[in-house]
């Protein structure tokens, strides 16, 4: 562990790294060719072109956030950004809000127009600015919205950072990893660019892996059933990485005697359109998943625990494709908690007995509605919960979010700031930290990696499982 | 009391404040004729109960963090609103109902408000000047108008006892100010508490329609228990 401060202007100054651009360029990525997936042309206006789509995007919202910062300065005790660099002050939420207000007040609020030092009014002057507003918005800012909801004038500055990400997204200006999955995004449907085949293969894995559980070679995971109580959609990363975590899910279904389906296709909960701000894009994710719903004829849609993709595909989705929500969608969390209420699974708290704390993820607490699900759940399936402090949509972020974790160029400030989280953590003096998100998995897994806590994370279905009374006549001789 | 201050206190106040409404109803329509975003998801809670929690989040310093952990600067920012409050009352009763303010006890509260908010407004400019956060982010606005309201409330301090048969300077240059702040008020960010009803209206509306509004504490029924 190292006490070394980041030297903010190290990251500021980041270059835009165009190498995956150009390969997209010369490989002719239908994404790209297409022009779903904007790269950076230098040749362009690119400032102007900024500020023209700045004024198409601004909704009354927005405006009112860019206007009503009043410069109080509350926000930088709400940030953990700010938290942990105390001697920086460019890591004050409204100094990165600032970035975008400034170009607004210049180009199309009034005073700005006028007298544009007055109000410190400015439009960027060249590229180099635009890359430098980059790696403030993309570097900088996990939009966990922790600020958002300690503003006294309940300025909404994690919107106004997705703002400036998707106007920048728009001309290509944007880190490398964030170009690579919006354009695997666009072209497997997930932003992970897991294939059809990959995705049903592993499918097949863990439904093999069950029924050698189970002892129960009936066991299925049913792909593309029709009219089915729910349809069941996840984290590509479960896929990739995790993919005992659908098995554990679907023991579950399973063991509830439950009707459900996987979609062949429009299976992945997650939207990395909420962190590019490409609502295109996340409109064209959220519809795919909707349009499985429907084409399946399930009654509901079950997300799994991804605390982004609850938020894009519960929420934000339906708005950004403007699509009717027909069909009601909920988390796992709901689902499960459900099954246990109405005995529909038998859970041993005795099969958990190690310390449990509870991180909740951003999205589930301060932009969706999850808080207290989850703690129902953990206490039925453990012995010894304890809260963290501060908790609910008071919670620290886990430092991943924003889609931080694909953005390895910021990492070391990532890192630093996590001490937030650390401290947090360690407070509890738990031995596990149970997430209800894969993002913050990762985030937290770095974090105590980093900062060597006696600490391991978990998610809540891999406590259920643990805790899953199985009848003894499905239980493996 | 001369022609001149006569005039100052009303027909000066008035075309002043008629003025700035002016300036804010050109404001508001230009605010509405950008889009409004829409949400068409079935809501988990109530945008009301959302809008109203929203709405009273500054009378609720328990509910924010911010304010939880800075009762001393939530103490300052209740004392210098509540001081531009009385001064502006204050604007509004000397010029047409001069004899509410002979009760002695009356002008000693009305100096109180104003003087505390007057320390209040100091101390706010040297954390302004002094923090290197507040540097940072502050604009020559942010100071004039931080400045502004202290001088003003200054000015209102020796205004109150409206003798202008002893001095009218007192309430000349409490007056004058208050000229020159309705003026400038709608192009500074002094205006905030115009977009006060939309920010936290807008917020609490998202928050309130996704149950995330009003702030969960614990103990709350989960959903699925239906």
């Amino acid at each position: 562990m190292s006490d070394k401060t980041i030297n903010i202007s190290d990251v500021v100054n980041l270059p835009l790294d165009l190498k995956e651009q150009k390969k997209a360029l010369e490989q002719k990525s239908p994404a790209v060719v297409e022009g779903k997936v904007k790269v950076y042309d230098p040749n362009k206006d690119n400032v102007k072109n900024l500020l023209e789509m700045l004024k198409n995007k601004l909704s009354r919202q927005t405006v009112s956030s860019l206007v009503g910062c009043v410069h109080c300065g509350m926000c930088s005790e709400s940030c953990h950004y700010a938290l942990a660099r105390p001697h920086d002050p460019t890591m004050t939420p409204a100094y990165k809000a600032d970035q975008i207000r400034q170009i607004f007040k210049r180009y199309i609020d009034w005073t700005g127009r006028i007298f544009p030092w007055w109000v410190h009014a400015k439009t960027p002057k060249n590229d180099e600015d635009l890359n430098r507003l980059k790696n403030i918005v993309f570097g900088t800012c996990s939009g966990c919205r922790r600020c958002t909801l300690n503003c006294p004038m309940g300025v909404d500055t994690a919107v106004l950072v997705r703002l400036t990400r998707g106007l920048l997204t728009e001309l290509g200006i944007v880190p490398e990893g964030v170009f690579v999955v919006d354009k695997d995004s666009w072209e497997t449907g997930n932003q992970m660019g897991v294939s059809q085949e990959d995705y049903i293969e592993t499918l097949e894995w863990q439904e093999e892996e069950v029924q050698a559980e189970l002892d129960d070679p009936s066991f299925k995971i049913p792909i593309d059933k029709e009219d089915c109580d729910f349809m069941y959609t996840v984290n590509p990363r479960e896929i990739k990485y995790d993919p005992r975590s659908i098995a554990y899910a679907c023991k579950v279904f399973h063991m509830a005697g439950e009707s459900w389906t996987m979609p062949s296709f429009g299976w992945d909960q997650t939207n990395f359109g909420l962190f590019s701000g490409d609502d295109k894009l996340g409109g064209y994710i959220a519809k795919n998943l909707y349009e499985a719903a429907k084409r399946l004829r399930a009654k509901r849609i079950v997300i799994s625990e991804c605390g982004h993709g609850y938020r894009s595909s519960r929420w934000e989705g339906y708005n950004w494709a403007k699509y009717k929500q027909d069909i009601p969608s909920e988390s796992v969390l709901i689902t499960l908690i459900r099954y246990i209420n109405q005995g529909l699974i038998k859970v041993d708290p005795s099969r958990n007995p190690l310390s449990i704390t509870y991180h909740d993820s951003c999205n589930l607490a301060r932009s969706g509605d999850l808080t207290e699900e989850p703690r129902w759940i953990l206490e039925r399936i453990c012995t010894d919960f304890r809260e963290m402090y501060p908790n609910r949509s008071d919670n620290f972020c886990c430092t991943g979010g924003g889609g931080a974790l694909s953005m390895v160029e910021y990492k070391p400030l990532r890192i630093e700031v996590a001490k937030v989280k650390a401290d947090q953590l360690k407070a509890t003096g738990a031995k596990l930290v149970c997430t209800s998100c894969h993002n913050c998995v990762d985030g937290l897994s770095d974090l105590i990696k980093h900062y060597k806590l006696d600490m391991q994370v978990v998610q809540i279905l891999d406590l259920v499982a643990e805790a899953l009374v199985i009848p003894e006549k499905n239980e493996k001789k | 009391m001369s022609e001149f201050l006569r005039i100052l206190e009303d027909e000066v106040q008035i075309v002043a404040l008629a003025f700035m409404a002016t300036v804010y109803t050109i404001r508001l329509i230009w605010m509405f004729r950008f889009k409004a975003g829409k949400e068409i998801t079935k809501p988990v809670g109530s945008p009301r109960v959302g809008v109203a929690y929203s709405m009273m989040n500054v009378a609720m310093p328990w509910a924010m963090e911010s304010a939880r952990k800075n009762l001393s600067f939530y103490v300052q920012f209740v004392i210098f609103h509540l001081g531009v409050l009385m001064a502006i009352t204050a604007t509004l009763i000397l010029p047409y109902w001069p004899e509410f303010f002979e009760s002695e006890p009356i002008v000693r509260i009305f100096q109180l408000f104003m003087g505390a908010a007057f320390a209040v407004g100091l101390i706010r400019l040297i954390r302004r000047i002094t923090s290197p956060v507040m540097r940072l982010i502050s604009t020559p606005d942010d100071y004039f108008s931080v400045a502004l309201l202290t001088a003003w409330f200054a000015a209102g301090v020796f205004a109150m006892p409206n003798q202008y048969e002893v001095s009218e300077w007192p309430l000349i240059l409490f007056f004058g100010m208050t000229t020159l702040f309705l003026i400038y008020v709608p192009f500074s960010k002094i205006s905030h508490y115009l977009y006060y009803p939309f920010t936290r209206y807008f917020l609490g509306k998202t928050m309130g329609h996704r149950g995330v509004f009003p702030r969960k504490k614990g103990g709350e029924k989960p959903a699925g228990l239906e």
